[in-house]
C-alpha cells in the first residue's frame, strides 16, 4: 500500500509493502505527473490518491499512534501553515489550523536560508526575537536588522525564533509540545520554543495515513 | 405577541411598500403587516446580488461583519421601497450603526425596529433529521413569515450540534451529518424570539458541538466562551467565505469525535 503526504514544498512517500519503511522525500514541484498513491493527505494530495483525508485528521491519527498518551499537544509546522491538535483524557479537545495570517513561514525560512546561503545546523538560538506576523511581513525585520549591522545569520535566526514563539502561542502556550514537520530538524526553531519540545520528524502524517487505512471503516474527506 | 411601538404601524406607509428589505429579524407585527399588505420581503442578510462585497466599503469598514456588509450591498442594489432593520437586543450594536449610516445615505425610508417578541413558537426544524443546510435554509426563509412553518419535520436524536448564527457562506453546513441539531441564535430565529438570550445559551453537552460566529461579530466572545466550557466543543469563526482550513477543522472535528455523516 502506497501512502503520500503531499505538502506544499515536499512530498513524503511511503510504500508499506516494499522498502525498509523509510519515507522517500521529494520536492513537490518535481513529482511525476502520473503519480498515484492509495492514501494521501496534504494540500496537493487529492488529485494523486484513491483515498484522501485532510491534514488535521492525519495529524491526529499520527499522534494517537506515535505518542500513545491520553494527554498531548501535537504541532505540525509546514511550509505553508501551522496546525495543532490537543488531546485530553484520550479525546480530541482542541485544534487549530493557521493557513491565512501567519502563513508561509516554513517556506520563507527555506527561501531565506537559500538566498543567504546559510547552514541551519550551524546557526545558534539568538537572544533577540522578531515579532513575526507572517512570513512576508517578518522579512522586513530581517532586512532592517541587516541594514543596522546585525549579522545575516543572527537576523534570520531571530526571525526563526519569532516563528517558534508565534507557533507556541498559537498552540495555546503548552508546557510540552510534540513537534511534527520539516522544521523538526531545525536546531534554532526547536531550541526557540519557550517550552519542552519532542521532535517527531516528518513522517507523522504518514503514520496517520497508515492508521487510517488500517481502520475497519476508514472515512475519507 | 409583543410589538414595539414603532412597529405598531404609525407613520409607516404600508400601502406604498411593495418591496421591503429586512435586516435581522424585525418583530412579527412588522412581518405580519408586510404580509398583510402583500409586500415582497427580501432578507438582506443573505447574498442576493452578484455585486462585490467591496461595494459596501464606502459605507462600512472592510474589517466588519460580513453579514452587515452583505446587507449594505443588497440595500444598494435591490430596488426596494423601504428597509426594516432590527437594532435591538435580538441583533447587535453593529446593526444599529449600520442603520444610522444607511438612513443618511439611502433615498428610501429606513425603519429601525426592536424585536422583543417573547412567544416561543418551537424548534421542530432545529431538531429534525433534515440535512443541516436545509435546516438553515428553512429557518432563514422563515423570517419572511410571521407564523411558524406549516409542516414540522420529525425529531431525530442528535449526534452533533451546530451552535450560532446562520453563516454568511452556507458551504460549511454541508459537512455536518443530518443528525446535527441547531442551537444558538439560529434556534432563536426559528423560535421567532431573536432576543431570547436564555434560549441562545442552551447547548447540548452530550454531543460534539461546533460553536460558530461570524468573524468581527461580538458573538465571537460568547461562541468561544461556550466552546471552552463545553465538554466537546470547537470554536469556529468565518468571514465572507468558507476557507479550506475551516472546512478541514470541521471535517476533522466531526470525524475524530465520531459524529461523522
Amino acid at each position: 500500500m502506497k501512502l503520500g503526504d503531499f505538502g506544499t514544498s515536499y512530498t513524503k512517500l511511503l510504500d508499506l509493502t516494499a522498502g525498509d519503511g523509510t519515507p522517500k522525500i521529494l520536492p513537490t514541484k518535481d513529482l511525476p505527473p502520473d503519480l498515484v498513491v492509495d492514501w494521501a493527505t496534504g494540500h496537493n494530495g487529492k488529485r494523486c490518491a484513491r483515498h484522501y483525508i485532510n491534514e488535521l485528521i492525519a495529524l491526529a491519527r499520527g499522534g494517537e499512534t506515535l505518542i500513545a498518551k491520553p494527554d498531548f499537544l501535537l504541532l505540525d509546522c509546514g511550509s505553508r501553515d501551522i496546525k495543532f491538535i490537543r488531546y485530553a483524557d484520550g479525546r480530541l479537545k482542541d485544534m487549530g489550523w493557521n493557513a491565512e495570517c501567519g502563513a508561509s513561514m516554513g517556506f520563507t525560512i527555506e527561501l531565506l536560508e537559500r538566498y543567504y546561503n546559510l547552514d541551519r545546523t550551524r546557526m545558534t538560538v539568538p537572544l533577540q526575537t522578531f515579532s513575526v506576523t507572517c512570513g512576508v511581513l517578518g522579512m522586513s525585520d530581517i532586512f532592517d536588522a541587516v541594514i543596522a549591522g546585525v549579522p545575516v545569520a543572527e537576523a534570520v535566526a531571530s526571525f526563526v525564533r519569532g516563528i517558534a514563539v508565534n507557533a507556541h502561542r498559537f498552540a495555546g502556550e503548552p508546557e510540552l509540545i510534540y513537534l511534527s514537520g520539516g522544521l523538526c530538524d531545525h536546531p534554532v526553531f526547536v531550541g526557540s520554543f519557550p517550552c519542552e519540545v519532542v521532535p517527531l520528524g516528518r513522517s507523522v502524517l504518514l503514520s496517520g495515513l497508515a492508521a487510517t487505512a488500517a481502520r475497519p471503516d476508514p472515512q475519507t474527506s | 405577541m409583543t410589538t414595539d411601538p414603532m412597529a405598531g404601524g404609525q407613520g409607516i406607509p404600508w400601502q406604498r411598500i411593495r418591496r421591503a428589505g429586512i435586516v435581522g429579524i424585525p418583530p412579527r407585527s412588522v412581518i405580519a403587516a408586510l404580509n398583510q399588505h402583500g409586500a415582497e420581503i427580501h432578507d438582506l442578510d443573505e447574498p442576493l446580488v452578484m455585486a462585490d462585497l467591496e461595494t459596501a466599503t464606502p459605507f462600512l469598514p472592510t474589517v466588519y461583519c460580513a453579514i452587515l456588509r452583505t446587507a449594505v450591498v443588497n440595500a444598494l442594489h435591490c430596488q426596494l421601497d423601504a428597509i426594516f432593520i432590527d437594532t435591538g437586543a435580538g441583533k447587535c450594536d453593529a446593526a444599529r450603526y449600520t442603520a444610522q449610516i444607511l438612513r443618511q445615505r439611502l433615498a428610501i425610508p429606513l425603519f429601525p425596529t426592536e424585536n422583543t417578541d417573547r412567544e416561543r413558537l418551537g424548534n421542530p426544524i432545529s431538531t429534525s433529521g433534515l440535512p443541516l443546510l436545509e435546516k438553515l435554509q428553512r429557518i432563514t426563509a422563515g423570517v419572511k413569515m410571521a407564523g411558524p412553518p406549516v409542516d414540522s419535520p420529525p425529531f431525530v436524536a442528535p449526534t452533533a450540534s451546530f451552535w450560532g448564527v446562520p453563516p454568511r457562506d452556507f458551504a460549511i453546513l454541508e459537512l455536518f451529518p443530518a443528525t446535527t441539531h441547531v442551537h444558538g441564535w439560529t434556534r432563536c430565529m426559528e423560535n421567532k424570539t431573536p432576543a431570547d438570550h436564555e434560549l441562545e445559551m442552551v447547548t447540548d453537552p452530550t454531543v460534539p458541538t461546533v460553536f460558530f460566529a461570524q468573524s468581527f461579530c461580538a458573538k465571537t466572545a460568547l461562541a468561544r466562551h461556550l466552546a471552552k466550557r463545553h465538554p466537546h466543543g470547537l470554536y469556529l469563526d468565518l468571514d465572507a467565505h468558507t476557507t479550506a482550513s475551516a472546512k478541514a477543522k470541521v471535517q476533522a472535528f466531526l470525524e475524530l469525535s465520531g459524529a461523522r455523516p
